[in-house]
């Protein structure tokens, strides 16, 4: 007899027939809850990380349930109110969205314990740049997604189908996309800014600041230095550091930013500043003098990715939600809000129709040209960053 | 006879318990991960590292150093600045008096970090006070106030003002007039009553004030990250990028037990001086 | 001639330390009228009394404040049990470990708040406590104790002990004395203790962020809006929160005017 397919027995749970649910639990027991016992038998051991990933049952079915209350964590002014509204109406939901995402290692810092002793997070969705997406999937820290539920990841642009760190996409889809480049206060600095090596330049000197986020910061440098940040080594990568470090000991960097360059940007407290893609109409709005540009060397591209950590209370709930923005029209509407690279693919078709002006926009929708000029982070493997980021917290003086 | 003689401990119990279980015995744990080593990839584990404690005092010690100057000079300037006012509001208010201490709390009661951020519009490179000071020739040219350690300590002075005040009032309020002006009869002028009689007198509060002052100062972190920069970070700040960010839990411990140990041993040794009993009636409004 | 000037000069410093103290809390307040175009709150670009009419537009903000509230609540009531109780020990009695207590007592004042919030998450973690809303109010209630004891210790030192044992000759037994005697006597230092608290809970940021887990309260909403803006709102909500201190301290005084009169 083939076995039943669970959405089936749910299903029929759900009408109330009672003799189904041996069969689901039988299912459910030889699926996926094997696989994350082991996960939990191995993690009690030692608290070490990694279960074996190659060999991780990626093919996991999150039954349909009604979307009651569920919890979606991510950054600061990253989506339309209103689409969270649209979502909690269609579907009869009650969305907790939480904006406390603020820094990548800060948020790991907050949750990191919990991951490690397999304890729930008490989030369903969360969303997180590129690097922590890939530690958290190496770390086994999240849950495989049930293409099932998200159709809608056709629509996913090709050049963000298969990164390195989840070729197949089973763990993570992207949220939005930004660009690091440089913003400057045109009347400030007297000329067009073109290079990296400008934020260097003495004219400026206490005038600039640059992200601490050392993937973005070195990033950009070695770009200046030749380097093409996804394929630089870790020692190219110190280099870059050590330039930094040297221009901020000369005085030429006021200071090191989170996302809070804008404030010194807009209040006329710097020049010059490496900034992201999506801030810049903000800050024209308060700055009309404010520019951005890509580096003529190169700018870098990042990707924050939305994943469900393990141990997830409505893992249905959250990947409803991501079937949900990858509707182009649910898309469009938020890449009108957020002003960041969206990755789906038909939005700025969408967006035509209502605002054909932002539909134009490069910072939104690059071309090939500016795309070619942009390079993902530096690839380095856990042990690598590490002392990236150590090397570059010393520069910053933490 | 024998139940009476319990009273004081079972009216201590619940409270101390709590702070037994909330306060003492996580430092504890923190000791016990200062000695471990591991990374958060591999786990942590105990093993009597040591090296954590080096690395604490070597590779930071201008982190360190930078706090306990910046709070030293926080203090000191907080009580240049509060003492006249405090002796103004103790001796000369009269019926004005509880309005000038309200005046003088009401810092207190807005958001310590709405204060800092204010700090940051007020001292904004084209603002009315880098202007002034520029105009002044106190500034040069190209100077700022924001990013710099001078911005820093003012915040600390600014945000612990009240903490200083406050006490200092306390202890010149309960000044016996009459052992002032026996003093004036006595020595040759004011000034000198004041060196020997009133100065002496306030010591408690002196104290209090100074403690209250410099304790939280020495660790803060927010008026270095917001208005300060890579030159300015303190002990704080590191502790916390260590054990937020970095997650480098053991060097973190380490780093704040060392911290700890050194604001403690400046404690006791004031306390120590002055005498316990003195804080408690400084503290009396 | 110094003598002459010292009155007038002594008024003139403490008006101009008072201007220093008052000009951010102004600045505060000022802003929360600005007509701001962007995200932005830092330059003044109008007068506006729109945000005053919606306060809690923004979202996130009045949830933290809610939660703020109920944590200061509770650690108001848990700080004046436990400290009172904590005060009228060392106070009143002459005890083994006396002076070790008074040290211990005022140990939490002497941690860096990075410290004490950094290990309490180790023991929540240790302990496996997930952390929300009850770690916070613990850590709160920690470490306003200390407050409490200092401030309701003051005020006990300040009454004559004979009045209770005036009690006890009277025939009233400790729980008696002490609830009609003792407490209606340190009630102006209760209330203030209860202030201070309810100020310095309110107001935490270090510790609170340190072991808030999902949970959102008034500081960490604006340390995160530091980064992107903070909105015009933030500074209705923390004029709010100044004024209703104000009430309270005025009712406090005039409470206190009273029954001073009274008991002449």
């Amino acid at each position: 007899m083939p076995e039943e397919p669970i959405d089936r027995i749910v299903e029929r749970m759900l009408e109330g027939d009672d003799l189904s649910r041996r069969t689901f639990l039988r299912r459910l027991g030889t699926a996926g809850f094997a696989v994350s016992g082991a996960a939990t038998l191995l993690a009690a051991c030692g608290g070490a990380e990694g279960g074996g990933d190659e060999d991780r049952d990626v093919d996991v079915t999150h039954p349909k349930v009604p979307i009651r209350n569920w919890t979606f964590s991510n950054w600061p002014l990253y989506i339309d109110p209103a689409v969270i509204k649209d979502f909690d109406r269609r579907f009869g939901a009650r969305t907790k969205y939480i904006q406390d995402i603020n820094d990548n290692q800060e948020f790991f810092g907050k949750v990191r314990q919990q991951l490690q002793r397999n304890q729930p997070i008490g989030r369903d969705l969360v969303v997180l740049t590129d690097y922590m997406a890939a530690r958290w999937v190496r770390g086994d820290y999240v849950e495989p997604i049930d293409k099932r539920n998200v159709p809608n990841v056709r629509n996913l642009q090709d050049n963000l189908r298969s990164p390195k760190f989840d070729p197949e996409r089973n763990f993570t889809l992207p949220w939005q996309s930004g660009m690091t480049g440089i913003g400057y206060n045109r009347k400030r600095t007297g000329r067009e800014i073109r290079s990296v090596d400008d934020l260097f330049d003495p004219r400026f000197k206490g005038r600039v600041t640059m992200l601490e986020d050392p993937h973005d910061s070195a990033g950009l440098v070695l770009w200046s230095q030749g380097v093409r940040p996804e394929e630089a080594s870790i020692d190219q990568v110190l280099a870059a550091i050590d330039k930094i470090d040297e221009e901020n000991r000369k005085g030429q960097i006021r200071r090191f930013t989170g996302n809070d360059y804008t404030q010194d940007l807009t209040q006329g407290n710097s020049w010059i500043a490496t900034v992201y893609s999506g801030d810049v109409f903000q800050l024209r709005e308060d700055n009309p003098d404010i520019e951005f540009v890509i580096p003529e060397e190169g700018g870098v591209i990042w990707t924050d990715n939305m994943m469900i950590p393990e141990r997830a209370a409505h893992p249905y709930a959250a990947e409803t939600m991501m079937n949900y923005v990858y509707d182009p029209k649910v898309a469009a509407k938020i890449a009108a809000y957020v002003n960041y690279v969206t990755p789906v693919k038909g939005v700025q078709e969408e967006l035509a129709k209502s605002d054909p002006e932002l539909a134009r926009e490069t910072l939104i929708f690059p071309d090939a040209a500016t795309r070619r000029k942009l390079s993902p982070y530096p690839d380095l493997d856990a042990e690598d960053e590490r002392r990236m980021i150590e090397a570059m917290a010393r520069v910053t003086g933490a | 006879m024998a139940r009476r003689r319990l009273v004081p401990y079972a009216l201590l119990a619940p409270g101390l318990a709590w702070l037994l279980l909330f306060f003492a015995v996580p430092l504890a744990t923190q000791v016990y991960v200062s000695l471990q080593t591991g990374s958060i990839e591999e786990g942590y584990e105990f093993a009597w590292n040591w090296s954590t404690y080096e690395t604490a005092v070597t590779e930071y010690r201008e982190q360190f150093l930078r706090s306990l100057g910046y709070a030293g000079t926080a203090t000191v300037l907080a009580l240049v600045i509060a003492f006249p006012l405090a002796y103004f509001v103790a001796f000369r208010a009269g019926r004005w008096r509880n309005l000038l201490l309200l005046l003088i709390a009401l810092p207190l009661f807005t958001n310590f970090l709405m204060r800092t951020v204010a700090w940051q519009t007020i001292l904004t490179d084209d603002g009315f006070v880098v202007d002034t000071l520029r105009a002044l020739g106190l500034l040069g040219d190209d100077g700022r106030l924001l990013a710099t350690r001078t911005a820093v300590v003012a915040g600390l002075t600014y945000n612990f003002l009240p903490f200083m005040a406050l006490p200092l009032y306390a202890s010149l309020e309960r000044i016996d007039r009459g052992l002032i002006e026996a003093a004036t009869d006595l020595y040759a002028g004011r000034v000198a009553a004041f060196r020997r009689v009133t100065l002496p007198l306030a010591m408690p509060g002196i104290l209090a004030g100074c403690l209250l002052t410099f304790i939280p100062a020495a660790g803060d972190y927010v008026n270095a990250t917001l208005l300060g920069s890579s030159r300015t970070v303190m002990v704080g700040n590191v502790i916390q990028s260590k054990f937020l960010d970095i997650t480098d839990y053991p060097v973190a411990a380490a780093l704040s037990f060392v911290l700890t140990l050194g604001v403690l041993a400046i404690v006791i040794a004031a306390l120590r001086a002055v005498g316990t009993r003195s804080l408690s009636e400084a503290a009396a409004r | 001639m110094i003598e002459r000037l010292r009155g007038p000069l002594l008024a003139l410093w403490s008006a101009a330390v008072l201007a220093y103290l008052f000009v951010p809390v102004a600045i505060v307040v000022l802003f929360s009228f600005n007509d701001n175009r962007g995200r932005f709150n830092f330059v003044w670009q109008g007068f506006t009394l729109e945000h005053w009419r919606h306060p809690f537009d923004v979202p996130d903000l009045g949830p933290s404040l809610v939660t703020s509230l109920e944590v200061a609540a509770v650690a108001v009531a848990g700080s004046l049990v436990l400290g009172t109780l904590i005060a009228l020990a060392l106070v009143r009695h002459r005890f083994v470990g006396r002076t070790a207590t008074n040290v211990f007592v005022f140990m939490p004042l002497a941690t860096p708040e990075v410290v004490l919030g950094a290990s309490l998450l180790g023991l929540f973690i240790t302990m496996g406590v997930t952390t929300g809303l009850a770690t916070i109010a613990i850590a709160h209630v920690m470490f306003c104790i200390s407050f409490v004891v200092v401030t309701v210790a003051a005020r006990l030192e300040g009454m004559d002990p004979h009045l209770e044992e005036a009690a006890a000759d009277l025939g009233a037994d400790g729980p008696t004395a002490f609830r009609k005697v003792t407490l209606p006597l340190i009630a102006p230092g209760l209330a203030a203790a209860g202030l201070l608290s309810f100020v310095i809970s309110i107001d935490d940021f270090v510790i609170t962020q340190f072991n808030a887990g999902q949970e959102l309260t008034f500081p960490l909403f604006i340390f995160g809006a530091t980064r992107q803006g903070v909105p015009p709102q933030v500074n209705v909500l923390v004029t709010m929160l100044l004024l209703g201190a104000l009430v309270a301290m005025f009712a406090n005084l005039a409470v206190q005017r009273r029954r001073s009169v009274a008991d002449r």
